[in-house]
């Protein structure tokens, strides 16, 4: 009986031990363990939009694969031209920590004399985190993509250049820039190189596929710059190798005359077995013939 | 050894055969004659009213008959190829079942290309195969290589067939028509069975049976190339061909076992057909099963892998509509015949032709599984079909005519029988002076 209740108290101990959830044990998040990774980028998209987006990781200072991402927390994005600042959109952060505002084409922003943007990104703050506030300064970067034939050569140019406050297009320089093409799983290069006097050229390879439909979709990338931040521009055009029309093979024996090798091969074959029943024939008629004289 | 009258004393042994003709034979070949009549009458109705009576439609353009077709002309190349082996290769027991194969080789290549033309809607037109042919199809390929065949065997069965009518020829105490021995003299083309003769008719019959070895892996490598180059789901396949081979193989030595089987108990042959045979036949006949359900395996396991859609549908049919069916034909018609012949304690007579006939069926089956559900699931479905076109059931008629097929396979089988020993004569005086020599040559050694 002793053993019994044991066992079954041992049972009941380790169901119960199952029924506690493995949070109830977690260590609590405590806010001064962690240093606050607050950054603020932007992308200009291929549509002329602008995206803001803000990181809000809190990172361990002791251990530096504890990260945690801080949800929920309300990002205000500003654009601040010295004692002006206007607010052009908020977002809170998703569960990866990150806030992003999508600003259109034809978003008016406040631009100093060199044409430069300054944005801020800003979190106010809460009961157990301070507030936060990082700024970044961008110019608007006109990037221009053209898929184009000269004498009949597949040719990508970009050029890129900024406008000034007085109107000034200005050409950019000694940008690295990186042309590619949507790939299946991600975008394959085709092209790295720095933007000289506002252009970037180089031939397009005539041995590309592309999609099903011989569309290529093709990309120029200026990534993490100190000035422009992040600026992409793509085109899709019809220039998949696939696309050309190729002769269509039909099968080898519908021609309307059979090719001369069957005709040699099987003339071949035919005789050797035709010549065997002759020469066989011939013997049965030497054996006759034979049979014959010996009735005689 | 005295060859004149020991070739007497095998006549009189064998004249039963010969000459007598019973109330069983009298019945049996009325019997096979009246089921010929009423295929005949079948025939006739088809000629007037078409293929509409039969169940051949827009889809399903080949049935039974081609089945048949296959089935016959498979037998053959087994047959011929079997018959080739046995004599290039001298095989020791050659003699007591050499001369079935060869009967059964000829005669299935004179049935099996008559179904072929029962498929033919345009019978008059049968002759622009020949005025206008195209070498590049594998029909064209199938009508030279079944003629070129068709000869090779004729003069195979004839060279193997003159010793024996030259025996019967000189046969006085023969109590036989006046007509077969003015017969019997046509056929035996002089031969007098001298040393030049004998030696002459050794090497081209020697020749001939390597040559319809060959002719027969071409024969039925072309027949499944008629299927194996189309498109078509289920015959589209790179190893059609040597399927082909082996399957022919398998259902041509399950009839030989049959017609050992049966020629034994009717003819009491127990003496030459004997136990050893069949357990020779029933080993070859396990060997080939293993290889049959290998193919078989190979061939289905790939479509169902590749999961194209039109194989798809194909298997789907296969293992629903026609479940049945292609259980016995591709599991029980391959693993009763190797669970029966793998087993020593079963490997007895009638066990043995139990396998055969197993394995006879379930190859019947087979072939109707590779024509009837692909031609129901083509490849370039058919616009606007009736939905009652789709789907073949064979009718009365398809069914007559194949018995009728069949009935005049047995019956010209039953006739030829009459006409020479089932067991060589010469080859019996052979393997007699063979042994009668090696003897001599023992005792001449003892001797010394």
């Amino acid at each position: 009986m002793k053993n019994y209740f044991f066992k079954y108290t041992f049972l009941k101990l380790i169901i119960a031990l199952l029924f506690l959830g493995v949070r109830t044990v977690a260590q609590e998040f405590v806010a001064n363990n962690y240093k606050m990774d607050f950054s603020l980028k932007t992308a200009k998209n291929y549509d002329n939009s602008r995206l803001l987006e803000v990181s809000f990781i809190a990172k361990n200072k002791k251990n530096r694969r504890d990260k945690i991402p801080i949800y929920d927390a309300e990002i205000k994005f500003y654009n601040v031209l010295d004692n002006t600042k206007t607010l052009l959109g908020q977002s809170k952060t998703s569960q990866e920590g990150t806030a992003a505002i999508t600003l259109p084409e034809n978003q008016d922003y406040l631009v100093d004399k060199e044409g430069n943007i300054n944005l801020i990104a800003r979190f106010e703050g809460s009961e157990s985190l301070d507030e936060e506030e990082t700024e970044i300064t961008v110019k608007n970067l006109h990037l221009a993509l053209k898929l184009v034939e000269i004498d009949s050569v597949k040719t990508i140019q970009v050029n890129a250049f900024t406008i000034d406050s007085s109107g000034v297009k200005i050409k950019v320089t000694e940008t690295d820039i990186v042309v590619s093409m949507e790939a299946m799983f991600s975008k394959m290069p085709l092209a790295e190189g720095a933007i000289e006097d506002g252009e970037f050229e180089f031939k397009f390879m005539d041995d590309i596929p592309g999609d099903v439909n011989g569309d290529i979709t093709v990309y120029a990338i200026i990534e993490d710059h100190d000035e422009f931040g992040d600026v992409i521009q793509k085109q899709t055009i019809n220039w998949g190798a696939s696309n050309e029309h190729t002769e269509i093979e039909k099968y080898a024996l519908w021609a309307s005359l059979a090719p001369i090798w069957m005709y040699v091969v099987l003339t071949i074959m035919l005789v050797g077995v035709w010549a065997n029943y002759a020469y066989t024939i011939l013997n049965l008629y030497i054996i006759k013939k034979e049979g014959s004289s010996l009735e005689i | 050894m005295n060859v004149i009258n020991r070739k007497r004393e095998l006549v009189n042994e064998f004249s039963p055969m010969l000459e007598k003709a019973g109330s069983a034979f009298k019945i049996w070949t009325g019997f096979l004659i009246v089921i010929i009549v009423i295929g005949l009458y079948a025939l006739v109705l088809q000629f007037q009213k078409g293929h509409e009576i039969t169940g051949m439609r827009d889809n399903v353009v080949w049935g039974i008959y081609i089945i048949n077709f296959i089935f016959f002309v498979g037998l053959s190349y087994s047959g011929a190829f079997i018959a080739g082996i046995l004599h290039f290769f001298k095989t020791p027991w050659k003699n007591s079942v050499l001369r079935i194969v060869e009967i059964i080789t000829v005669l299935s290549l004179i049935v099996g290309p008559i179904f072929i033309l029962l498929c033919i809607g345009k019978l008059d037109r049968l002759h622009y195969l020949f005025l206008y042919p195209r070498i590049q199809s594998p029909i064209t390929w199938d009508i030279i290589v079944i003629i070129t065949d068709l000869i090779g065997c004729f003069i195979y069965l004839l060279l193997t067939f003159v010793p024996d009518f030259a025996i019967l020829r000189d046969s006085e105490d023969l109590r036989i028509a006046n007509w077969r021995k003015k017969l019997y003299k046509f056929l035996a083309l002089g031969y007098r069975d001298t040393k030049d003769q004998r030696k002459r008719l050794k090497k081209i019959t020697r020749t001939m049976s390597a040559m319809i070895i060959a002719m027969a892996i071409v024969a039925y490598t072309v027949l499944a190339w008629i299927f194996s180059l189309t498109v078509q789901p289920g015959w589209n396949s790179s190893i059609f061909a040597t399927y082909f081979i082996i399957a022919g193989l398998y259902s041509g030595v399950g009839v030989i076992i049959i017609s050992m089987y049966v020629i034994r108990r009717v003819y009491k042959l127990e003496k030459y057909i004997r136990k050893v045979h069949f357990i020779g036949a029933g080993i070859i006949l396990l060997v080939l099963s293993l290889l049959f359900g290998y193919f078989t395996f190979s061939e289905y396991f790939p479509r169902w892998f590749s999961h194209k859609i039109y194989d798809v549908s194909l298997l789907k049919d296969l293992f629903s509509r026609y479940f049945w069916e292609f259980v016995l034909a591709n599991y029980l018609g391959v693993l009763i015949p190797i669970a029966i012949l793998s087993v020593k304690k079963f490997r007895k007579i009638k066990w043995i032709t139990f396998a055969a006939v197993i394995a006879v069926l379930g190859l019947w089956l087979n072939r109707y599984l590779i024509v009837v559900p692909t031609l129901e699931n083509p490849f370039v479905p058919i616009q606007d079909t009736r939905p009652e076109f789709i789907h073949y059931s064979s009718t009365w008629i398809e069914w007559s005519l194949s018995f009728a097929g069949i009935a005049a396979f047995f019956l010209l089988f039953t006739l030829l029988l009459k006409f020479v020993p089932i067991i060589p004569i010469q080859g019996i005086i052979d393997t007699e002076r063979k042994q009668e020599k090696n003897d001599k040559k023992k005792f001449k050694f003892l001797a010394e």
